[in-house]
């Protein structure tokens, strides 16, 4: 008999079971509980991946304590610079004040603006300069000063009181105001007592004239008229400043600020955990590798010594 | 697929497998019930994706059938001290030639066992390599054995 015959024939045998074994099996299989709904873990990975992705990038995206572009963005100087320009926008009108007619004061002004370059201090020097003459007052002093990237400048305007209004206005227009400080002072009452004086002395003046001369009397009279011009000359001078306001304005570009990194992105806390489990995977390897390996070659080793035994058992 | 189901369809399969596998039918009956109870218990773990319900349950049945043959070796070396162990007359299947089954009670039990599975339950090289914890390879080279000493012990019997 061939093999090909061999096989045909025991293929050709049908082997069944006795009905009491069939029997015996069918009672085991009818105590088979109903099938349940088979959970296996591809099942879950598939509801359990996506869910958990997007708790993860929930709270990645959504913690608002932590919400390092608005930090940052919040300290950043041209972020200051738009919430004080903000505030001051409206303020640098309200705080020239208003020149009282008839009335003599010393007026101060105090104006720092920001401009984003050195070049804007220089544009700024001079429109500054421009505005200053136009309005019909003058600079008192002007410093400028550039060191790279940063650059300085003072100017000391004397402006028309009348005007200053205006001028603190246009010039609050060269940048972002970052500090602004008035001042007036009034000097009419002292002006009227000066000229009360002028008067008083005028009259003690007059009275002497009419009296005999004498060296004691021409001494007198020299006197007061020195007073007398003296006083006028102060009240002259009174007047005069405050015919004029004075404006220092102070230009510069913004520090640059060397911030501390300590900026996180979006997705820090993923780079962090990524990082970690960079190194808690290089550990394993190194720990757990060789005992990996031992663990293999155990296993290994178990295995033929069982086939081994499985072979042996099978020699029947 | 149930249980239930599982155990309608494959039933013989398993009763043949072991029957030719222990050459034993007492044995094979009893076998095949402990595999049906033991696959019982097991039926939550079978995956329908990594193999049939035939292949599965073979793969029971052999487990089943090698613990019987460890305990059946150590009862035989007690026993042989006694009393020498009995011959079964036992026919393997029905229309099979009185030299076949003469040749096939010549066999051991792992040769058998791959005649059973790849020629009387016909599956395939790597179903039957699945159940036998081998390469398919390593299962042909079996077959392949276990034929040719079929052959020789027919011719010998011709």
């Amino acid at each position: 008999m061939s093999q090909r015959d061999l096989v045909a024939e025991l293929r050709a045998a049908h082997v069944e079971a006795p009905s009491e074994v069939r029997e015996r099996v069918r009672l085991i299989a009818a105590a088979a509980p109903a099938p349940r709904r088979r959970i296996t873990w591809r099942r879950t990975l598939v509801v359990v991946v996506p869910v958990a992705a997007a708790i993860a990038a929930t709270i990645v995206f959504t913690r608002p304590a932590e919400h390092p572009q608005v930090a940052r963005e919040l300290h950043t100087p041209a972020a200051i610079d738009r919430a004080r320009a903000q505030t001051h926008g409206a303020a640098a009108k309200a705080f020239a004040l208003p020149s009282a007619t008839g009335r003599v004061q010393d007026y101060d002004a105090t104006l720092s603006v920001r401009v984003e370059h050195a070049k804007d201090v220089s544009d700024g020097v001079k429109r500054a300069l421009r505005i200053a003459a136009l309005l019909g007052g003058y600079s008192a002093s002007v410093h400028a000063e550039t060191s790279g990237s940063r650059a300085v400048a003072d100017l000391k305007l004397k402006i028309p009181r009348r005007h200053v209004q205006e001028a603190m206005a246009r010039l609050s227009q060269l940048g972002t105001i970052t500090d602004e400080n008035v001042s007036t002072v009034d000097k009419t009452a002292s002006l009227n007592a000066t000229d009360r004086q002028i008067a008083r002395l005028q009259k003690q003046l007059k009275t002497l004239r009419a009296d005999p001369q004498s060296p004691e009397n021409t001494r007198r009279i020299l006197a007061l008229e020195q007073q007398i011009v003296r006083l006028q000359r102060s009240e002259a001078t009174t007047r005069l400043s405050a015919h004029y306001a004075t404006v220092d304005l102070h230009l510069e570009t913004p520090v640059v600020a060397v911030t501390p990194k300590h900026g996180h992105g979006p997705l820090h806390g993923l780079g962090v955990a990524f990082r970690w489990i960079g190194i808690g995977a290089v550990y394993a390897l190194a720990l757990g590798g060789p005992v990996v390996l031992l663990l293999l070659l155990l296993w290994l080793g178990v295995r033929v010594v069982r086939r081994r035994r499985e072979n042996a058992l099978l020699e029947i | 697929m149930t249980f239930q189901q599982a155990a309608e369809a494959h039933l013989d399969d398993v009763y043949g497998y072991l029957a030719w596998f222990t050459s034993d039918p007492f044995a094979a009956e009893d076998l095949t019930a402990v595999t049906f109870e033991r696959a019982l218990r097991l039926w939550h773990r079978f995956d329908p994706d990594r193999g049939s319900a035939r292949t599965w349950l073979c793969q029971v049945a052999r487990t089943v059938a090698l613990d019987h043959f460890r305990s059946e070796r150590r009862r035989t070396r007690r026993e042989e001290l006694a009393a020498p162990p009995e011959a079964v007359d036992f026919h393997f299947a029905e229309g099979l030639s009185p030299d076949l089954e003469s040749a096939l009670a010549r066999l051991t039990a792992g040769e058998r066992e791959v005649v059973a599975l790849r020629i009387l339950l016909d599956l395939d090289a790597g179903a039957a390599a699945r159940v036998l914890g081998i390469s398919p390879t390593n299962c042909t080279t079996r077959l392949n054995r276990a034929l040719k000493k079929l052959e020789e012990a027919l011719h010998v019997a011709a």
